[in-house]
């Protein structure tokens, strides 16, 4: 009897589809976002701003244990740095218009705030290289005090510097998060990322000869120099806006869409998986309070974007600065 | 480190809204080579220095930040004392951690090491790259700047004396000595025919 061989049909898996679904997202991206830098930092910051912190917060929430155990000391330097820093950091922002002020002080002020800020993180490295066995993280310090030089001595790149790698640090937890609950998708999730620099690449070719973008009013002087079109000004602020953007847009991806897709636990309405509020130990009201809190908080950000966006910016990366720097000790403890 | 960035997306206080200078003056050069010459000269039109003045005033007026903005950084005694001193520190911590954890190198210690040196290697010979000097011929305003040298080194620099122009000439006039080995051009041919 003759068998009748039917073609084999290559299954794609899901590590294929992720990578396929990164990849035509960042092309599409990096084409609007390149066409229309301006307009879609506007519409990235409005719409996904304020959701992508209610994302993070949620899974920091889940992510911390109940009782901290010998982690104590970690967890306390962890959330009393963000509790201080960013207390500082506030009470920069705020008293930097005081006529008292001149831009030196103003100079002296931040780069101090910037080298507590990176002993702080090297504190933590330190400390998490502790709990892991045969591993000396003392290297973070010498690392920390280069930083903190760089940050005295040429505060301008250091600080533009950061404001292009921010965007990675979601990038890095959602590598560690792959690492712990898909790691098969840890060779094409690589993949996607050093795809990043060839449409990075791809935009400044397309737009390098494209005119500076408008700064007549504060809204978008704000934008382009958040991008660096003052510090750079040999380089066109389209493409600078426009890489800043593209970025921050797959920061904003991560954080919404990748992680809850890789980490289910992660998807917001699910509040069994966080220890904090489903363990017998746990604080369910508090987390219970905090989220509905978050989403009032979302709210109101889209309402007052609706109604003075410039100002509604203005206030959101002021205070935004509690949530990232949260991210630190999260992210050092899963290393 | 994104704490940081968002510390960096703190707006300066916005300079007044004034009217932008000028930014420049439209004008001719005109290069002369002149064997009699013993120094270079830049003699420039009355009228444009009258402009130029204008909007220096203007600048000084509107408080105009551009050219603090875009000029080389400059440091303050704070910023170099501290500076320094994390410079220092992190060499000092940097090498008590090397020798520390050399007894028992790691895979990711070695490798460590070798892009280090790599860098430091990279670093001495930007260096040395960096304090080559350029050919003679481009370090004073002379005919010879025009040699072929001095065309692949790509610039030159010299003293100039700035004057005011006392004729009707609309155009800037440089004045280039013109030493007779000058390579080029020869004499008799250049723009001019001054010799």
């Amino acid at each position: 009897m003759q068998e009748i061989q039917q073609p084999r049909v290559a299954e794609v898996t899901g590590a294929q589809m992720f990578l396929l679904g990164f990849v035509a997202f960042c092309a599409l991206a990096a084409v609007l976002i390149g066409s229309f830098p301006l307009q879609l930092s506007i519409i990235t910051i409005f719409l996904f701003a304020g959701v992508h912190n209610l994302m993070e917060f949620r899974y920091f929430a889940a992510r911390m244990p109940v009782r901290w155990g010998r982690s104590r000391l970690y967890y306390t330097i962890g959330i009393g740095g963000v509790i201080v820093l960013a207390s500082a950091y506030l009470t920069l922002y705020f008293a930097s218009g005081n006529w008292l002020w001149s831009l030196d002080t103003w100079a002296t002020f931040s780069a101090s705030w910037n080298t507590a800020f990176v002993l702080w993180i090297a504190l933590l490295f330190y400390l998490r290289g502790k709990q892991r066995p045969r591993s000396d993280w003392a290297w973070a310090f010498p690392a920390a005090f280069m930083l903190a030089a760089l940050a005295w001595l040429v505060p301008q790149y250091w600080s533009l510097a950061l404001v292009y790698l921010h965007p990675f640090i979601a990038m890095w937890f959602l590598e560690r998060q792959i690492r712990r609950t898909r790691p098969e998708w840890l060779r094409g999730y690589h993949c996607c990322l050093a795809s990043i620099p060839v449409f990075v690449a791809g935009i400044w070719l397309a737009f390098a000869g494209q005119p500076n973008l408008s700064d007549e009013t504060n809204l978008f002087w704000r934008i382009t120099q958040h991008a660096g079109s003052e510090i750079l000004p040999g380089i066109s602020s389209h493409v600078l806006v426009a890489t800043h953007v593209f970025l921050e847009t797959i920061h904003y991806a991560v954080w919404i869409v990748l992680i809850p897709l890789i980490d289910r636990r992660a998807l917001p309405w699910k509040l069994s998986e966080i220890p904090l509020f489903s363990n017998s130990r746990g604080f369910p009201k508090a987390i219970t309070a905090a989220l509905v809190i978050s989403v009032v908080i979302v709210l109101a950000l889209w309402g007052g974007f609706a109604i003075d966006y410039t100002t509604t910016r203005d206030i959101y990366f002021a205070f935004a600065i509690a949530h990232v720097m949260a991210e630190f000790p999260f992210l050092i403890k899963m290393l | 480190m994104s704490a940081a960035a968002v510390f960096a997306d703190i707006a300066r206080p916005r300079p007044a809204e004034t009217p932008k200078a000028k930014a420049g003056v439209d004008s001719m050069l005109s290069i002369r080579l002149r064997g009699d010459a013993t120094e270079a000269r830049l003699i420039i039109p009355k009228d444009q220095i009258r402009q130029l003045r204008a909007q220096l005033e203007q600048m000084d007026a509107g408080s105009d930040n551009t050219a603090a903005a875009s000029s080389a950084p400059s440091f303050s005694r704070t910023q170099t004392i501290v500076g320094g001193l994390f410079l220092s520190m992190s060499m000092v911590f940097g090498g008590m951690w090397f020798v520390r954890s050399g007894k028992a190198p790691t895979r990711a210690g070695k490798n460590m090491v070798v892009l280090a040196m790599a860098a430091a290697f990279a670093s001495a010979a930007t260096l040395v790259y960096a304090n080559a000097g350029p050919p003679s011929d481009a370090r004073s305003i002379t005919g010879r700047m025009f040699s072929q040298a001095v065309h692949a080194y790509g610039s030159g620099w010299g003293r100039v004396k700035l004057e005011v122009g006392n004729t009707d000439s609309e155009s800037i006039e440089l004045i280039v000595p013109n030493p007779r080995e000058s390579p080029t051009p020869k004499p008799g041919t250049d723009a001019d025919g001054d010799e």
